[in-house]
């Protein structure tokens, strides 16, 4: 009751505002706007690097020459059919890569024989680039969607299980025992317990794979593919089109932010109970 | 003829003035990896041809639209590059300049098995066809081979499949396969030699070549060096060019001079001493018997297989198939219309989107034999 009465804070007067508040507003609008006036920084200091001719222009070229490119393929649907292609495999190959990484990194938490065999298999794909065995993967899956989908997720698969083990195991012992003298049952102290204390290690891990999820797509676009951003890159590289690579990559940047905005948007949605 | 006279005269100046002076250090980009079919480049460095034309060279691999942009930025001052390449490279304001045609027929080709019922590209209507990419010289050469013979695209099924055709295509993962003619048949050949390639026991390869003369490889370089030092260009394009000459009398030494280059070549040390015993003789005297260009080579590799028959001569075998694409009457010369035939083509796929005044785009002016 006290606890709750001392949190509770009194909504100030407008016309009682203190002069400290009235400084902090113009420092949260500057804050709001970081990002747009962050944007334009860049877009000035690269307008300003083709105006200094430090570059042709064929190897940099100018904001509006992009937003130029940006509207035609707009305008002609290529630019939705390889985003689309390529925001599809990013999703299904992050879907499989965080199903199998938690599954996997639950078991290996909770055994130590398990994580003994797996990891060496583990570690050697993790530090082999994904770049090597991408390839391999069009040979084994072909040369569709699948061969995008699995390097995508096997690029998600290794940070997302590390944190699944560290998450489990961040549980301290004696909740558990605190548990277990309640008789609850392992489902229950799965859901109840080691499910919430992980939340946060691997929602973290989540936020990292989904930008990893994009890189591994492109890749295997990059390797063989007749759709997805990372076929126009290579596409209009060869034709010499160098604002559509700009456009490609703007693109690429922009669903990697966004996948990293939904796993967020989740994560403040289903750690709310950790703010309060 | 008086031309000609003067040309040599001067390019032998040049040569001479050169000695003993610095050595002016050069990048030479080129696509793919080393590898045995950039045996001349090997020949003119370990001879010392560059060396003689006061130039001390380096070589680069990486993709071809980054060397074209590097050559066209002044980063880079020569390259090898692709005919089609520098037709969209002008297109769109790169100021690259073919200085000598290497590759004196297109290098693309589509395979297939020899019991595959396709016997002329007509019959690949409704057949899976795979290609490394929907982009550069394989799209290019495909395009013309299908329009040649009265096909396009939407007629059949192409797959994009990598750099990886000899897996892919004896997988049985693609029926046909855009290939560089003078190197994944010869592997596919001996996977299918070996049993190795599913039910395939031959191939046949249908080259672009034989329906449209399309320009190839080639040297490029950029407007400004032109402009600024032609003396350069010049003696580049001799020094590169005797490498050219000798690895085709002498494919033997030519892959002697390729080991120090090219990991993947296997050195077993009787194939060793077979090509010693080959690249001594005098081919000066060899070569001139033959009435086809080429018969020389072929009997070069025969003799070699006659002498070692149980190592691997698959790479010499992809040296000498490669040497009669540079094969010709006037090695690094380059004709308007097979710069033209090409410009068609990059104009009816849309990659350029109007005709580019091509006399700017390619020059003779540098052959040493004109």
């Amino acid at each position: 009751m006290h606890i709750h009465t001392a949190l509770k804070r009194p909504t100030p007067h407008p016309s009682k505002t203190n002069p400290t508040q009235s400084a902090r507003a113009p420092r949260h609008l500057l804050r709001q706007a970081a990002p747009i006036i962050g944007i334009g920084l860049f877009l000035f200091i690269w307008q300003a690097v083709v105006w200094l001719r430090l570059y042709p222009e064929f190897i940099i070229p100018s904001p509006a020459a992009v937003a130029s490119r940006f509207v035609d393929v707009l305008l002609d649907g290529r630019l939705w059919l390889h985003t689309s292609t390529t925001a599809l495999q990013i999703i299904l190959g992050f879907a499989l890569g965080a199903t199998l990484a938690i599954s996997v990194g639950y078991v290996v938490a909770k055994s130590l024989v398990f994580e003994a065999i797996v990891s060496p298999i583990f570690i050697a794909i993790q530090s082999t680039p994904v770049v090597a065995y991408a390839p391999l993967l069009v040979i084994w899956f072909g040369s569709g969607a699948a061969s995008k989908v699995i390097t995508s997720a096997l690029i998600v698969f290794f940070p997302l299980l590390l944190n699944t083990v560290v998450g489990v195991r961040s549980v301290p012992n004696d909740q558990r025992d605190v548990m277990r003298l309640l008789n609850a049952s392992r489902w229950q102290i799965f859901w109840q317990l080691e499910v919430p204390a992980a939340l946060p290690i691997l929602l973290g891990g989540l936020k990292v794979s989904a930008t990893l999820a994009v890189i591994g797509a492109v890749v295997g676009e990059f390797v063989s593919a007749k759709a997805g951003l990372g076929y126009l890159i290579e596409r209009a590289d060869y034709d010499f089109d160098t604002p559509l690579v700009f456009v490609a990559i703007v693109m690429l940047a922009l669903l990697a932010r966004v996948m990293y905005g939904a796993v967020a948007w989740v994560e403040r949605r289903v750690l709310r109970w950790r703010v309060k | 003829m008086l031309r000609r006279i003067a040309l040599i005269i001067l390019l032998v100046a040049i040569t001479i003035s050169v000695h003993g002076q610095d050595k002016q250090p050069i990048t030479f980009f080129l696509t793919f990896v080393p590898n045995i079919q950039f045996a001349p480049i090997y020949v003119a460095i370990e001879k010392g041809y560059f060396a003689e034309a006061g130039i001390e060279l380096t070589l680069e691999h990486g993709d071809e639209p980054d060397g074209v942009n590097l050559i066209a930025a002044g980063e880079r001052q020569f390259g090898m590059i692709s005919g089609e390449q520098v037709i969209a490279a002008r297109a769109n304001g790169r100021p690259v300049v073919s200085v000598y045609e290497w590759f004196q027929k297109y290098p693309i080709g589509i395979v297939v098995a020899d019991d595959s019922g396709i016997e002329s590209p007509a019959d690949l209507r409704g057949r899976t066809v795979g290609i490394p990419g929907a982009f550069g010289a394989s799209y290019t050469g495909l395009i013309a081979l299908l329009t040649a013979n009265e096909l396009t695209e939407a007629d059949i099924q192409l797959e994009s499949i990598g750099f990886n055709a000899p897996q892919v295509f004896c997988l049985g993962g693609v029926e046909a396969a855009v290939v560089y003619v003078n190197n994944e048949p010869t592997q596919i050949e001996r996977l299918a030699q070996r049993g190795e390639c599913g039910a395939v026991r031959g191939v046949r390869v249908f080259n672009v070549s034989d329906y449209a003369d399309m320009v190839s490889n080639g040297i490029i370089t950029n407007e400004d060096t032109i402009a600024d030092d032609p003396e350069l260009v010049a003696r580049f394009i001799i020094g590169f060019h005797n490498g050219v000459t000798l690895a085709l009398n002498n494919p033997a030494e030519a892959y002697l001079m390729s080991l120090p280059y090219v990991d993947s070549l296997p050195r077993d040390p009787a194939l060793i001493a077979a090509l010693q015993a080959e690249a001594d003789l005098d081919y000066d005297q060899g070569i001139g018997e033959y009435e086809e260009p080429g018969e020389g080579r072929a009997a070069v590799l025969e003799r070699l297989r006659v002498a070692v028959p149980d190592v691997d001569w698959v790479q010499m075998e992809i040296l000498i198939d490669t040497a009669q694409l540079w094969d010709a009457l006037t090695p690094g010369s380059s004709d308007l219309e097979s710069w033209q035939t090409t410009q068609d083509i990059l104009v009816s796929m849309g990659i350029v989107s109007a005709p580019i005044d091509l006399e700017n785009a390619f020059t003779n002016a540098f052959q040493p034999i004109g």
